[in-house]
């Protein structure tokens, strides 16, 4: 600022002051809420680690029994399971959300795109404990019968449940994304003699890779934090799991089985807030990848 | 390729938005590496004729074309041509500068690597050339890898001339192409235009660039092609009332 | 000049190949969807009925209604708004009309923004921890609302933000440059204006409540109960953690199936139904809007 420059300050009525010392209390609340949900976390977390269980037992190790005698409380096989659902329900999800939205905003027509885009929007509404409930009732059945496997309640039931349920955030934002690309340089590759797909794939998906890359890594984080489906669907065993056909028992499912039947302030209260806050920080960590990536592409 | 015929020729070109008659019975043929200006008020008709030389209005819905269109000799809406063919050997300059955001290099070599040159020493003669070509070679030589976006609108614009001219089309169409350049940046692009030598149709709605760069000037009002002629005849002595109103500044 | 390497009949091979690939992809998932929805309504239409709606249920919940699972989710859906809507439309204003560009501005946003991206279940750890054990709520119904109310929270800050945000300047100015303090300007001209927009993020945010199980079964749920809440510290029921309920913990998983499926029905025309409300409004905001 230039030193003859005078800073310009309106008087404030009372009202006014009021109304800013309002606003601005809302605004601090509502982010207070993420230091206080890290810190309640955080503080109780702490208390495992206080009664016995050593951090590197914890991060490391596969063993969680948490209602034996001498209870072990190793998270390592739930932040596997945790992951490996995520990372199959994007595998799956991916590629169709993102057909999908090329689809909606490349290849349909106006009143196609006009009636499928609310629909897809609907679709990413519709309750995980109904989509969990299909998963157990219809397709772990299907499953069990069509490839001879023991369970029906496995992995791959989990990431398809799941990826049903990324799809349409993922086909919603990506097709934003798309749509938000200049016409001017798609009508410049027409010009210079590209068909629809050169144009689709040289021009409009690289343009909008920003967008779409934050659109799958959000849902990521959705099959990542999603709780009932894999609840219902994956299994329930707190294992490593060897092929897609095992189940697993991701962070989500364990917290909310376990959560209700047990004591306030034992250990065992005290480790699902610790695989709480993993699945915080997991999260934090693809909300800033989504970030990051958002910003890389957009430099680019 | 027909040597001496016509680069273009419409023949009873009649085009519909829907229920709108845009063009009207248009005839009209184009000499051989001239450079023909189409001028009239706005809505005239002069950008829809243009954009139908490329096949661009294919994607307007609604829209019906009677007639026929050839560019050497080849028909442009007939049963066995398809627009991606056409648009190779058409190429086009649009209003507003409008290149890829990719480097200058990948720019230009979009359209070779549509049709498979993948040659890293092809693609880089290929680039040279058609800088040389858009007279932007000593500007931007040392820095290829640049994004596009970064230069100056004026050098932009060139870009997007380089790259139409890497697929060595038979004829160039711009669309007011100075219309988002400043005074200076329209005087190069003038100038290339008048010095390039190649078969050129451009849009304006600034007949005094009209006058400076085209060889042959089409008047359009209201969908039809009032007079066609020798730029020096249409700017000195129009045939048609309505032209010399139009060139005089009494409308549009 | 140069001989191309591909030609135009491979190109038009390639393109049709990627193309019919994306259709068939997106078609099929918008098919499997479609068919599961069907699926669900033929499943869950037979059960449907005033008697289902409005009574208890009986017999180990093998027959009887959902009534107090609908009195539940409709407890904890409509007051989690009265939690969510004053602060995040608060925080709204603050972040559209008084902030200036800073850093505080972006550790708002992004602290908001990643809220929008925890985990349902986490929600449930923190209320759990300080509305039911902290603060003494017990699980009840105060406890499910406030945390599903924090839970929406973050949509709704960002969508009554981008509402206000699309009220074009010039209202702001016309305003100010008629004398009009900025409370005034923004209860008078910007509130009105920003209004349906925000509304719009306010529905899908019910939705959303409604739908949500994990934190409910956390803070507020009991899976059965004979009567109706008495007061805010009740325990309630409500469909999701119903359908949860009976589809894996019940002593009488299958012959509670037809229960379980109308229950789904029930859940999903109430939720879907609100985001479709929550569409049209969104549509016809756009088209009827002036500016």
């Amino acid at each position: 600022m230039s030193p003859e420059a005078v800073l310009l300050k309106p008087k404030l009525s009372p009202t006014e002051h009021g109304a800013r010392l309002f606003f601005l209390a809302c605004a601090v609340v509502a982010l207070g809420q993420m230091f206080l949900i890290m810190l309640f976390l955080f503080k109780e977390s702490l208390g495992l680690f206080t009664s016995g269980t050593s951090l590197k037992e914890f991060f490391f190790s596969v063993n969680w029994y948490p209602t034996y005698d001498s209870p072990e409380f190793g998270s390592l096989a739930l932040v596997v399971g945790s992951l490996t659902v995520t990372f199959f329900s994007t595998v799956l999800a991916a590629p169709i959300g993102l057909s999908l939205a090329v689809f909606l905003a490349c290849l349909a027509g106006r009143t196609t795109r006009e009636w499928v885009k609310p629909a897809v929007e609907m679709m990413a509404g519709i309750p995980s404990v109904v989509l969990g409930f299909v998963g157990l009732v219809v397709v772990a059945p299907l499953m069990q019968d069509i490839l001879d496997i023991p369970t029906g309640l496995n992995v791959l039931n989990a990431s398809v449940i799941l990826a049903l349920m990324a799809v349409p955030s993922i086909a919603s934002l990506g097709e934003d994304a798309l749509s938000a690309v200049p016409g001017e340089i798609q009508d410049a590759s027409y010009a210079l003699g590209a068909t629809k797909w050169e144009t689709i794939w040289r021009i409009t998906v690289p343009a909008a890779m920003s967008g779409l890359s934050t659109a799958v890594i959000l849902g990521l984080g959705r099959a990542l934090g999603e709780t009932l489906v894999v609840l219902m669907v994956a299994g329930g065993a707190a294992q490593i799991p060897h092929s897609i056909f095992d189940s697993v028992r991701p962070l989500t499912a364990t917290l909310a089985a376990e959560m209700g039947e047990t004591a306030i302030d034992s250990p065992h209260y005290h480790a699902l807030f610790a695989l709480g806050t993993i699945l915080f920080l997991l999260t934090l960590a693809f909300n800033l990848l989504a970030y990051w990536l958002g910003r890389y592409w957009r430099r680019r | 390729m027909v040597d001496d015929g016509p680069i273009i020729s419409a023949r009873n070109v009649d085009f519909f938005y829907g229920s709108f008659h845009a063009l009207k019975g248009i005839n009209l043929d184009m000499a051989k590496n001239e450079v023909t200006a189409l001028i009239g008020p706005s809505g005239c008709g002069k950008s829809t004729f243009l954009k139908l030389l490329n096949r661009m209005n294919d994607f307007v819905p609604g829209a019906r074309l009677s007639g026929e269109i050839l560019i050497s000799g080849r028909s442009v809406y007939g049963p066995d041509s398809d627009p991606v063919s056409i648009r190779r050997l058409v190429g086009m300059v649009f209003q507003r500068p409008n290149p890829f955001p990719k480097s200058i290099y990948d720019n230009i070599c979009y359209g070779p690597r549509l049709v498979g040159v993948k040659k890293k020493c092809d693609l880089d003669i290929v680039v040279e050339k058609a800088l040389l070509a858009a007279a932007l070679w000593e500007d931007v030589k040392d820095k290829l890898g640049k994004s596009a976006l970064e230069l100056s609108g004026g050098q932009q614009q060139r870009v997007c001339i380089a790259r139409a001219l890497a697929l060595n089309p038979d004829i160039l169409l711009m669309d007011e192409p100075t219309s988002a350049l400043d005074p200076i940046a329209t005087a190069k692009v003038e100038e290339w235009i008048k010095s390039a030598g190649l078969s050129i149709v451009i849009v304006t709605h600034n007949m005094q660039q009209a006058a400076r760069v085209s060889d042959h000037t089409a008047f359009f009002y209201m969908g039809e092609l009032v007079e066609f002629g020798p730029t020096m005849e249409i700017f000195t002595r129009p045939r048609e009332v309505r032209t010399e109103n139009y060139i005089t500044g009494r409308f549009g | 000049m140069f001989l191309s390497g591909v030609t135009l009949a491979d190109r038009q091979k390639r393109e049709f190949l990627a193309l019919s690939l994306i259709k068939i992809l997106g078609l099929s998932f918008l098919f499997v969807m479609g068919t599961l929805v069907i699926y669900l309504i033929y499943q869950g239409a037979g059960i449907i009925s005033w008697d289902f709606l409005t009574q208890f249920p009986r017999d180990s919940m093998t027959a009887g209604g959902i009534w107090p699972a609908v009195v539940g989710t409709f407890g904890l859906a409509v007051g989690s708004m009265f939690v969510s809507l004053p602060l995040g439309f608060g925080a709204a204003v603050y972040l559209a009309e008084y902030a200036r560009p800073g850093p505080l501005l972006t550790v708002i946003r992004l602290g908001v923004n990643n809220l929008a991206g925890v985990p349902s279940v986490v929600f449930g750890l923190f209320g759990l921890a300080i509305f039911v054990g902290f603060l003494g709520f017990g699980r009840s119904l105060l406890s499910g609302c406030l945390t599903l109310g924090i839970l929406t929270l973050p949509t709704v800050t960002a969508a009554a933000e981008e509402a206000l945000r699309q009220t074009p300047a010039s209202f702001r100015e016309a305003a100010l440059a008629l004398g009009a303090n900025r409370w005034q300007a923004i209860r008078q001209v910007i509130l009105p204006a920003a209004l349906p927009g925000m509304l719009t993020g306010a529905i899908l945010a019910l939705g959303r409540a409604a739908g949500e199980t994990a934190p409910v079964i956390f803070t507020a749920s009991a899976a059965f109960t004979m009567a109706n809440p008495e007061s805010v510290f009740s325990e309630v029921m409500a469909l999701p953690t119903h359908i949860f309920n009976l589809a894996t913990n019940g002593t009488h998983i299958e012959a509670t199936r037809p229960q379980q499926f109308g229950t789904c029905l029930v859940l999903m025309v109430l939720v879907l139904g609100l985001s479709l409300i929550a569409i049209i409004l969104r549509a016809r905001l756009r088209k009827g809007r002036k500016w």
